[in-house]
């Protein structure tokens, strides 16, 4: 031991000036690689050598050196051994040193107080940091290097010595911290005392345990379906089945509100289920509403005063005007009365809630055709047919379309030729002419003429030779009882007795099935063409007689003040009715004796009405100097209701003495519309 | 007697001959290095070069000129005028029209350029023609009653139907030399039939009217008379149930066939004199009223053509198998002779009132509106009118082709014109407007006239019409 100790000594001697001097702040660690530098020293006696190098050798070359390592850890116990006597030798220093050592550091104190701070803070000052009580450590005094090493040739314990920057002063190591810092190098148990290869104690019993698992059979239930999970299985298939449990439901996503929306319609009113009147919002102001405007915004004296002379409400709320400042705002003059509007609103605001529907006008409107898919129809006047002097009370055109009749209160009545507007013939009846019809058999061109008190029969002549004698015949037939007429020179054939004459006339004309009489008096007649049906018009009513039945079948309420005329559709099941006051009433036979539409169109008193013969058109003319066209179809399936759809106004007619248009007629074969007017002209409307 | 030439709808009217005066003339062209002085102007300018079809006094240099593109028709038309006048002193100027494309100018130039997208910058060939109007109206010929029809086909005369029911012949415009009695109906419409007959100077005419007849007359036309002389008819075509509305010779003139209110097309052969005498006896034995005039004889119809449903309004036989026949029923038909067969029918929306075929064997019809429409029958597929004329203002009544020129018709209508159509626009060249009152019909006299009866009882003859 001596010998190793002077060996190391000189090590000490000789590295002491190389690096623990001039490096102070070298920690422990360095030292302690020097004790192990000088421990494998002792190990192989060899002292040469870089002491870095030496260190790896020694980690790297453990296993040669076991055995003179074994050696001397045995040497070392005994050592120990030793150590621990030498410590109770040493005194009660090295022991609390010891004792300190083992338990933790946090117990006691270190003598300096200032933390772990960097200790170069306190390189300029005099002291090193403060103990518990607060005053200054004072640093001891500099050994110079002559003197420390003088200290340390003298003193053999030099080595053990470390220089404890963090508290100035040197501490000496003892034997036992060497020892345990060389296990700890070693990578061994600090203590020698722990064993690592301890024998296994069995703590717990296991013999004669016998086996975890039972050996008993399987139970019965554990192969029968289970009731419970049946009853549970079916409860969740008839909750599937009845929809209370639902698969793939929509992921509820978050809900958002628009902070600045309307909230008049939130759902969140809804929910409650109340009717939830949101307050109305106002809105916001605008850069008219400043106090101090741009000129734009500013309204001009006529405009101002142009104010005046709207509606209240169409009237501008705020008249923008301008202030230098704000300071120079009068008060707003009407907060009073506001106040007062409002107190009166909340008084008398009605607590019922009124409930109010909210439709389209324009969805009230039925979805007619467009104009354009139901041409033809009569538009414009192309021909005009002058030459009475009177207003034409009547027209009729023949049935072949050829050829057109009127009568006039001029007393005269007039064939026309449709094509050219050429009249071919003039008869003077003497007598305001009320009403003139055409036999509509095209090879009997009679034409029967009401006037006054008299019903004149005509025979035009427009047929040819064979014709002509043919009508003189009938005519002369007829007529030979009671006057002198040849019929194609015609004169007023004045029947004495009314009803006669009716009678004759049915008699007669029974195979010409449908000639309209008009007579002066409160009553139309018209023959249906289709089915021998006879309507009466009455003032308010239609009465509607079966012709072979004799009897009525039939009464039409119209509910107008006064029928002015009648128009039957071809078809026969669909009248329409004229009446004084400018209503047209559409009569379904087969619906009810109730009017299917009530058209009011004209402003004043309809003169007659007209249903074309085989186009699905039908007009009425009134004394308001208009004819009115409407697309009137009639369906075969009894199902669809007629389809009416307004078309066209024609105008072009002039009043006269109050009267418009008296008659319209329709082209047989054309969709034309001939109207005759009181101020004595026909008019054409073509397509 | 007033004539006024409505050129355009635009106004360009008084294309006159007082306006082209010599001395204004010069204004109007500029060289091509005046053109460069006066680069500044506003207007531009456009490279043109005159061309024509006509003879040499009225072709012009054919050297290409800058004209301002403002200039319309009347511009250039002085334009040409200088132009004559500087190569032949003693030329007269007169009014021309003119061609760009096929397409007559009837804008200023530019708008013309602009309308049809040619470009400007290249020479432009500008063809230029006399312009089609009446230069002279002569006196009308007064009637007793509405003139119903005309026929100008024979240069010599002009045939005229009245409502008076008599039908009379115009020699040289104003004298009436023959007065046609028998009628008991209006006459509605009259025929020349041209072949035979000429050598021997015997003309033959066929007259339709109201009274369901239609009367055969022969007379001279070569002999003078001096004063009306009355012709009875020597031939009655009985048949028709409803009035005559329309009738129309056979290319040959053998044959003739009739439209009329009872819905049919009859067809009726003319010349052939053996058939003649024995319809006379019979017909005479089956009536036995003296109406018939002994020396009348009656025929049947040859055939007759059903497919009508309403008034025949008129009919025209171009072709020696075909007749087209227009018809109230808003359908135009053709009619194939020999079987009667209707191959072709044209539903319009419109009743028809006039029809002739002719230009380009086009049919141009005109009805109860005021547009005049020419189809082409031969375009498959399609019945849209390839052109519409529409500055009329009321019915048309007549139209009738040119019978040389492939573009020019005329057309008259119950608003008192008569129109004059070129088919390369689409306004009226002319716009007739001597009529007081309805213009019943109308038709081309002797290639350059245009002879209208109307309402008002007269027969008014545009004359001086240069259709090339």
């Amino acid at each position: 031991m001596a010998k190793s100790d002077s060996s190391k000594k000189s090590v000490k001697k000789e590295k002491e000036p190389l690096e623990n001097q001039p490096e102070p702040d070298l920690s422990s660690d360095s030292d302690l690689d020097e004790d192990s530098i000088w421990s494998d020293a002792v190990g192989s006696s060899d002292i040469d050598g870089d002491s870095s190098g030496t260190s790896e050798d020694d980690v790297g070359g453990n296993g040669e050196m076991d055995s003179p390592d074994d050696g001397r850890d045995f040497s070392e116990d005994e050592g120990s051994l030793e150590h621990t006597r030498e410590d109770r030798k040493d005194g009660n220093d090295t022991l609390q040193l010891v004792e300190e050592s083992d338990s933790s550091e946090d117990e006691v104190a270190p003598r300096n107080t200032i933390g772990e701070v960097p200790l170069e803070w306190y390189k300029e000052e005099e002291h090193i940091g403060y103990n518990i009580s607060g005053k200054k450590i004072k640093k001891h005094a500099r050994k110079d290097k002559i003197d420390s090493f003088l200290a340390g040739v003298d003193d053999s314990k030099n080595w053990r010595k470390i220089y404890d920057e963090y508290n100035d002063e040197e501490v000496e190591l003892t034997k036992k911290e060497t020892k345990l810092i060389r296990r700890l190098l070693k990578g061994k148990t600090p203590h020698a005392g722990v064993d690592p290869y301890a024998p296994y104690v069995d703590w717990f019993e296991w013999e004669d345990k016998g086996h975890p698992l039972s050996n008993a059979p399987e139970p019965k239930r554990r192969f029968v379906p289970s009731k419970w999970e049946q009853k549970t299985v079916a409860r969740l298939v008839r909750a599937i089945r009845k929809g209370w449990i639902k698969f793939n439901k929509p992921k509820e996503e978050p809900q958002f509100y628009l902070l600045w929306g309307d909230d008049s319609n939130a759902a969140e009113n809804k929910r409650q289920g109340l009717s939830y009147i949101p307050a109305p919002k106002p809105k916001l102001p605008g850069h008219e509403e400043s106090y101090n405007p741009s000129v734009e915004y500013i309204p001009t004296q006529e405009e101002i005063n142009s104010y005046q002379l709207m509606y209240e409400e169409d009237r501008p709320k705020f008249i923008p005007r301008r202030f230098e400042s704000l300071r120079s705002i009068p008060a707003y003059e009407k907060a009073v009365k506001e106040e007062f509007d409002r107190c009166l609103d909340l008084y008398l605001c009605p607590r019922a809630r009124k409930k109010r529907i909210n439709i389209d006008p324009e969805s009230l409107k039925p979805k007619l055709p467009s104009k354009k898919d139901l041409k033809p129809y009569p538009s414009t006047c192309y021909l005009e047919y002058r030459g009475h002097s009177g207003p034409i009370k009547s027209i009729s055109v023949e049935i072949s379309g050829q050829w057109m009749a009127s009568g006039s209160t001029d007393g005269t009545v007039r064939v026309w030729e449709v094509e050219t507007g050429r009249c071919l013939r003039v008869w003077n009846v003497g007598e305001a002419v009320e009403h003139v019809a055409w036999n509509p058999l095209p090879e009997l061109p009679i034409l029967a003429v009401s006037a006054g008190y008299d019903v004149i029969l005509l025979n035009t002549g427009l047929g040819d030779a064979e014709d002509n004698m043919r009508i003189k015949e009938l005519l002369r037939v007829e007529e030979s009882p009671l006057t002198n007429d040849d019929g194609n020179k015609t004169s007023a054939v004045s029947w004495l007795q009314h009803t006669k004459l009716d009678g004759i006339r049915l008699q007669h004309f029974k195979a010409v099935s449908t000639i309209e009489w008009h007579r002066k008096g409160d009553y139309f007649t018209t023959v249906v063409p289709m089915r021998p049906i006879f309507f009466v018009a009455t003032k308010k009513n239609i009465r509607v007689y079966d012709l072979l039945k004799a009897k009525l079948i039939k009464k039409l309420e119209t509910k107008l003040r006064e029928i002015s005329s009648i128009a039957i559709h071809p078809g026969g099941d669909n009248v329409i009715v004229g009446s004084k006051e400018g209503k047209m009433c559409w009569f379904d036979m087969d619906l009810s004796s109730q009017p299917y539409k009530t058209l009011k169109t004209h402003p004043k008193d309809i003169t007659n009405v007209a249903f074309h013969r085989s186009y699905p058109l039908f007009a009425s003319c009134s004394d308001d100097c208009t004819a009115y066209v409407f697309h009137g179809m009639v369906y075969s399936d009894l199902n669809q209701d007629p389809l009416i759809v307004p078309l066209e106004i024609l105008r072009g007619h002039t009043s006269s003495y109050g009267r418009g248009v008296l008659d319209c007629k329709f082209h047989p074969r054309q969709p034309w519309l001939f109207t005759a007017g009181a101020d004595s002209v026909i008019k054409l409307y073509c397509h | 007697m007033e004539m006024s030439l409505i050129a355009t709808k635009a106004g360009d009217t008084g294309l006159g001959f007082r306006d082209c005066d010599a001395k204004n003339l010069p204004l109007f062209i500029f060289s091509s290095s005046e053109m460069d002085t006066n680069g500044s102007d506003s207007s531009r300018q456009i490279q043109v070069r005159f061309v024509t079809k006509l003879e040499p006094p009225l072709k012009a240099p054919a050297s290409s000129i800058a004209v301002p593109s403002y200039l319309n028709r009347m511009g250039l038309s002085e334009i040409v005028n200088s132009l004559l006048k500087s190569v032949s002193s003693e030329f007269e100027p007169q009014p021309f029209d003119f061609l760009v494309d096929g397409e007559l100018v009837r804008m200023s130039l530019e708008q013309f350029l602009l309308a049809k997208g040619i470009s400007a910058e290249r020479v432009l060939e500008i063809e230029y023609i006399k312009v089609v109007a009446p230069r002279e109206q002569k006196d009308p010929c007064l009637h007793d009653d509405w003139v119903s029809a005309v026929d100008g086909s024979d240069p010599r005369f002009i045939l005229t139907g009245c409502y008076d029911n008599i039908s009379r012949i115009w020699k040289a415009g104003s004298l009436c030399t023959h007065i046609l009695e028998g009628h008991t109906g209006a006459v509605t419409s009259v025929s020349i039939l041209n072949t035979t007959g000429v050598e021997n100077g015997n003309i033959r005419l066929a007259t339709g009217s109201k009274d369901r007849t239609l009367r055969l007359w022969m007379l001279d036309v070569a002999g003078k008379v001096d004063y009306p002389m009355k012709i009875g008819a020597y031939k009655v075509l009985n048949g028709h149930m409803a009035s005559v509305q329309s009738i129309s010779s056979a290319p040959l003139g053998d044959k003739i066939c009739s439209g009329s209110w009872d819905c049919s097309v009859k067809l009726w052969k003319v010349n052939d004199s053996e058939v003649e005498g024995d319809s006379v006896s019979i017909k005479k034995r089956k009536l036995v009223s003296d109406m018939v005039e002994e020396s009348q004889a009656e025929i049947e119809a040859m055939s007759s053509f059903v497919g009508h449903t309403q008034c025949v309004s008129s009919v025209t036989w171009p072709e020696l198998e075909t007749i087209y026949s227009a018809s109230w029923d808003h359908s135009i038909r053709s009619w194939d002779v020999e079987t009667g067969k209707s191959p072709w029918n044209m539903v319009s929306g419109k009743v028809f009132n006039c029809l002739d075929v002719g230009g380009r064997e086009l049919i141009a019809a005109g009805g109860s509106d005021p547009i005049l429409r020419i189809w082409d029958p031969r375009k498959p597929g399609t019945l849209a009118p390839i052109f519409q004329f529409s500055s009329h203002a009321s019915w048309i009544t007549a139209c009738k082709w040119h019978s040389s020129s492939q573009f020019h018709l005329v057309s008259s209508s119950y608003d008192g014109k008569v129109m004059l159509w070129d088919l390369r626009t689409a306004w009226p060249l002319a716009v007739i407007d001597s009529h007081k009152d309805k213009v019943l019909c109308v038709d081309w006299w002797k290639g350059d006239s245009v002879v209208s009866g109307g309402a008002d009882s007269k027969l008014c003859i545009s004359s001086g019409i240069s259709i090339q």
